[in-house]
């Protein structure tokens, strides 16, 4: 049987989300028709790519247990290929967008098949190794000469050669949001494969897992693949919307983001991580807060909803739910990561 | 649980909601003056270059009122955070234009951050001056596109002029050899490079270059490579806090070594202090007290005001860029872009720093006339600082 | 004065400073079970407190470490208390929530001294033979670092330590001896946070002070710690001597640009390597 077959009914399919994520992505679809200011259209393009990379995260970090803290690399090696690719070689967009995505996925694999003999916080500590030093090189060299004689790469980034001069923002908007809803679905109806399922028990018990008979190392390689995938997706998206490549994108800080929202929204639960990305991005960005107001209400939020929600906003509540409506015993899927500890024994 | 969780909700709506109502009506009593946005990083690493940079930028505007305002109206400033990113600057870029109305922006600090500035003010047609970013990419844009980003002016020094001004002075304190260290960032790379170009004919050499990484800066092989080799001069190319760590563990194995920073944090007394002066230590600027009328009644306002004597570059240049703005203004009579670029291109405006005119390539030009922009080099004593070049 | 042993040695202090972070890290991950990212925070917690306490006229190094040392037992004692032992059962969620609590300290920071960096004087240095110079800042990293990690080899291996140890193999006993693990697990936190403070404030001379200051060393620290293994002493000391030294190595003789990133691709070779962490090496059981 294909990893990939989705699963049918049983305790699998959740009878709350459809409606409300359907009302949701209808809400941001006409959002931008109620002639907000640019701006506004602007937080909430940057907000999309942002969530389908947490949720892109979420694959590898929370459906897969491996708590990468490098998953920058894939999104910056995206949008590196967007901008060496059509700047440089001067492919045209698609193609390099579409090469940008493949190479991402490239790095991907090469950072799951050497993470995956690790565990636990050895696969954080190679992963966010991996990232520091592509970091490194893409902050502290000079690649190639610009046309004005001065050079490209470094902190300053490098250009991504548009074939349109003022993207107008509806159409990045809608181009984003489509890109986020497409991801997320692939990523919702993978969690809930088969092949999700295995990953599952992975995440939650590697040596059960291995008793089983699933060779989990593949399994692993095969998360950091997909996940890398998705993220070098939005990396390609944010390069074309940014139109710039800079070493931001490799940063831990970014990467550390990702973990973050994840952690907020609900590891494992790829709607928890999409919208606790998108809420925490545009509550941070669109409230136009003073920069202390803005860091204070970041770290507060995070402190608070931990304490009260350890294992995410969705996927607390999600749990919740399911012990109010099924007292039978049957329970939701759950996350990797956020899962309490002494439970799985 | 709940009864836990309502007060903290209640808290942070009660915050969230205060903040927002009184940004509102803030923007909203104000719509009868003329705004400048201004784009900075305040938060993060570079929080400390972006907040001397608003109170530069605050000055002017008090200043440009208590001189009766632009075309009967008031001045104010909005202030953004760009957080050192390319996207947040670009995204605050277009709220200032979109949702402040402002007329004109000024920022933003970092190169890569300015860029992204510059794409929005092309597109939104709106003046951007530029006070410190100092990459070719962006005079290098209004040169060939020129009828996209013409809005786009720099006060601040091209990396060829800092160059220059470092080599001027190493032939002027007769160096042979010198020494070249910073953070291994692009900026510093160039500004190491065109350095060498510039001093090559003059038949001096670099000793040392090296470049360390900001995120685990090896200090202490850097200063014994540098104390080895060994210079006339350490040129120190590092505008940021860690110059000033970098300076100490020089001083531990050379005490003797003369070093020549390009700025910065090098030039807040504050920490200067704490830099033992058994050689001399040199700092660049592009006003400093002593050197002009204006450039010491600006430096002693600063010092009332904040506490502290500016460093004469991030905390100076945004004052002018503010004060060449209004200053345009007030000549083209109106604050239509269209109208100002014009007046921008030919006319002569004077800064703290001197007159600004711009080329081609929209860059301030340098001169060697009286009033003319050219920087100047200052070396610390005990009890401040002197201007030593260029002499009088 | 002679590059080699100076780069060397210099090298060694390096280590110290990893190590002296790295202990209080190790004490938390082993018996917290916490990887604490709030750890570079508190270092740079004490070493505002020094500078501040300079700025009055008290420069002593050791009044310092101890006020910066207390108050941060303070706020690590209410972090324990209050975040860190709730939510004890989702280890994801405390690292992230000690991340937040860092972001928290330096805005605090920022706020209270202001974004611009501070300096104190770091003093000559001593010469020693053959013009070697031994900077006083590294000789306070590298001895406070060993006493530190042998103070700590030295509790765990003898009857005060008992509980720590127990606790870090199995808590669930420790509680059912009568140990009051709650209180056993905050103390801890709030012990090593004090140890990070302490060696902010004797550090603080040696370089300029800012908010971001922790987010290096922290790091480095973290690297020592889960490489080395949170229960080897020893391995955690001569793992940090040798990335200090290694660092500094490749600093002078290659290039400074380079010599964090052979840093971290010497732990990825090793983590390759081993992918146990260099204690499997002694046979540690699972």
């Amino acid at each position: 049987m294909s990893p990939w077959r989705t699963l049918p009914s049983g305790p699998w399919a959740d009878p709350f989300r459809g409606g409300w994520l359907a009302a949701g992505i209808g809400l941001l679809l006409l959002f931008p028709l109620s002639s907000p200011n640019a701006y506004f259209i602007d937080v909430f393009t940057t907000g999309f790519l942002l969530a389908a990379f947490t949720a892109s995260w979420d694959v590898i970090g929370g459906i897969a247990g491996q708590f990468t803290l490098g998953h920058a690399l894939p999104f910056g090696v995206a949008t590196y290929a967007c901008a060496l690719l059509t700047s440089v070689a001067g492919w045209p967009l698609p193609l390099a967008c579409a090469a940008a995505v493949l190479l991402a996925a490239l790095v991907g694999t090469a950072m799951g098949a050497l993470s995956a003999p690790l565990s636990g916080p050895f696969v954080a500590l190679l992963t966010l190794s991996l990232g520091e030093i592509a970091h490194e090189v893409a902050a502290g060299h000079t690649f190639f000469s610009g046309p004005g004689g001065y050079a490209w790469g470094g902190e300053g980034g490098i250009p991504v050669t548009l074939p349109w001069v003022d993207a107008p923002p509806l159409a990045s908007y809608y181009a984003a949001l489509c890109l986020l809803c497409l991801a997320s679905f692939a990523m919702l109806r993978l969690s809930r494969s088969r092949m999700g399922l295995i990953l599952r028990a992975v995440a939650g018990s590697p040596i059960t897992a291995q008793a089983s008979g699933i060779p989990i190392e593949r399994f692993k390689r095969m998360a950091f693949t997909v996940g890398s995938v998705f993220a070098g997706t939005a990396g390609a998206g944010f390069a074309v919307h940014v139109g710039r490549a800079t070493a931001t994108d490799l940063s831990l800080e970014l990467s550390f983001q990702a973990a973050t929202f994840a952690a907020v929204g609900g590891c494992g639960t790829i709607v928890g991580p999409v919208v606790g990305a998108l809420v925490l991005h545009v509550l941070l960005q669109a409230l136009s807060l003073p920069p202390s107001a803005r860091v204070l209400l970041y770290a507060l939020t995070l402190l608070v909803t931990l304490r009260f929600f350890p294992g995410g906003v969705v996927g607390t509540v999600r749990m919740a739910a399911w012990r109010v409506l099924r007292k039978d015993g049957v329970r939701p899927p759950r996350a990797g990561v956020g899962r309490p500890e002494g439970d799985g024994r | 649980m709940n009864t836990r969780i309502g007060p903290f909700l209640r808290l942070l709506a009660v915050v969230a909601g205060s903040v927002s109502s009184g940004h509102i009506a803030l923007a909203a009593s104000r719509s009868d003056t003329l705004k400048i946005g201004v784009l900075a990083p305040m938060s993060g690493p570079y929080a400390a270059g972006g907040t001397s940079f608003v109170q530069a930028a605050t000055l002017a505007v008090e200043q440009a009122n208590a001189d009766g305002g632009v075309l009967g109206q008031q001045v104010t400033i909005v202030v953004s955070d760009s957080q050192g990113r390319v996207d947040v600057a670009k995204s605050e870029a277009l709220r200032l234009v979109s949702q402040e109305k402002v007329a004109a922006l000024v920022g933003a600090y970092l190169s890569e951050e300015t860029v992204g500035a510059m794409e929005v003010a092309a597109a939104q047609r709106v003046l951007l001056i530029v006070p410190v970013a100092a990459t070719a990419e962006i005079t290098d844009k209004v040169q060939k596109e020129y009828e996209r980003y013409r809005y786009v002016f720099r006060v601040g020094y091209s990396l060829r002029q800092w160059a220059e001004l470092i080599g001027a002075f190493l032939s002027d304190r007769g160096a042979r050899r010198y020494a070249f260290v910073g953070a291994g960032i692009r900026w510093n790379r160039e500004l190491g490079e065109a350095l060498e170009g510039i001093v090559a004919p003059k038949g001096m050499t670099a000793s040392y270059s090296g470049f360390y990484s900001p995120a685990n800066p090896a200090f202490d092989p850097v200063a014994v490579a540098v104390a080895v080799s060994p210079p006339d001069m350490v040129v120190l190319g590092d505008p940021g806090r860690n110059s000033v760590s970098f300076l100490k563990r020089l001083r531990e194995v050379a005490p003797a070594l003369p070093v020549l920073s390009v700025g910065g944090a090098l030039g807040d007394a504050r920490l200067a202090a704490s830099i033992p002066l058994s050689a001399p230590v040199y700092v660049q600027a592009a006003a400093w007290k002593g050197g002009s009328p204006g450039a010491t009644a600006y430096a002693e306002k600063f010092e009332h005001r904040y506490g502290a004597a500016p460093v004469g570059y991030s905390d100076t240049l945004p004052y002018d860029a503010v004060t060449v703005l209004v200053a345009a203004w007030r000549k083209a009579g109106s604050a239509e872009p269209a109208a100002v670029v014009p007046v921008l291109e030919r006319g002569a405006f004077a800064g703290v720093a001197g007159t600004y005119r711009f080329d081609a390539a929209h860059q301030a030009r340098w001169g060697t006339g009286p009033g003319d922009l050219r920087g100047t080099v200052v070396r610390w004593e005990r009890d401040g600082a002197r201007i030593v070049f260029p002499p009088h | 004065m002679s590059p080699l042993p100076q780069v060397l040695l210099d090298g060694l202090f390096a280590g110290g400073t990893y190590a002296l972070m790295a202990a209080g890290m190790a004490l938390i991950l082993g018996v917290v079970k916490v990887i604490n990212l709030s750890h570079g925070a508190f270092f740079m917690l004490g070493a505002y407190v020094a500078c501040a306490l300079a700025e009055r006229g008290i420069d002593h190094p050791l009044a310092g470490a101890l006020l910066a040392a207390t108050i941060a037992f303070a706020f690590g004692v209410f972090l324990g208390k209050s975040f860190v032992n709730p939510a004890r059962k989702y280890p994801f969620a405390l690292a992230v929530g000690t991340l937040a609590w860092a972001l928290l300290l330096e805005e605090a920071a920022h706020m209270v001294w202001g974004p611009h960096p501070l300096s104190v004087e770091s003093g000559a240095p001593w010469i020693g033979p053959g013009g070697l110079v031994i900077r006083k800042w590294g000789v306070v990293a590298f001895l406070s670092s060993l006493a530190l990690l042998g103070g700590l080899k030295a509790l765990l291996a003898t009857r005060p330590g008992l509980p720590l140890r127990l606790i870090a193999e199995d808590e669930e006993i420790a509680g059912s001896l009568g140990m009051d693990v709650a209180a056993i697990r905050y103390l801890t936190f709030g012990g090593a946070c004090a140890m990070a403070a302490a060696a902010g404030a004797l550090l603080s001379p040696s370089g300029a002070v800012t908010p971001t200051m922790g987010r290096a060393p922290l790091l480095l620290s973290l690297v020592v710690v889960i490489v080395a293994g949170m229960d080897s002493v020893v391995a955690i000391f001569f793992l940090s001597v040798a990335l200090g030294v290694l660092g500094n190595a490749c600093a002078y003789f290659l290039s400074p640009q380079w010599s964090y990133v052979a840093l971290l691709a010497a732990v990825s070779l090793l983590l390759t390597a081993r992918p146990a962490g260099i204690v499997a090496l002694a046979g540690r059981r699972d």
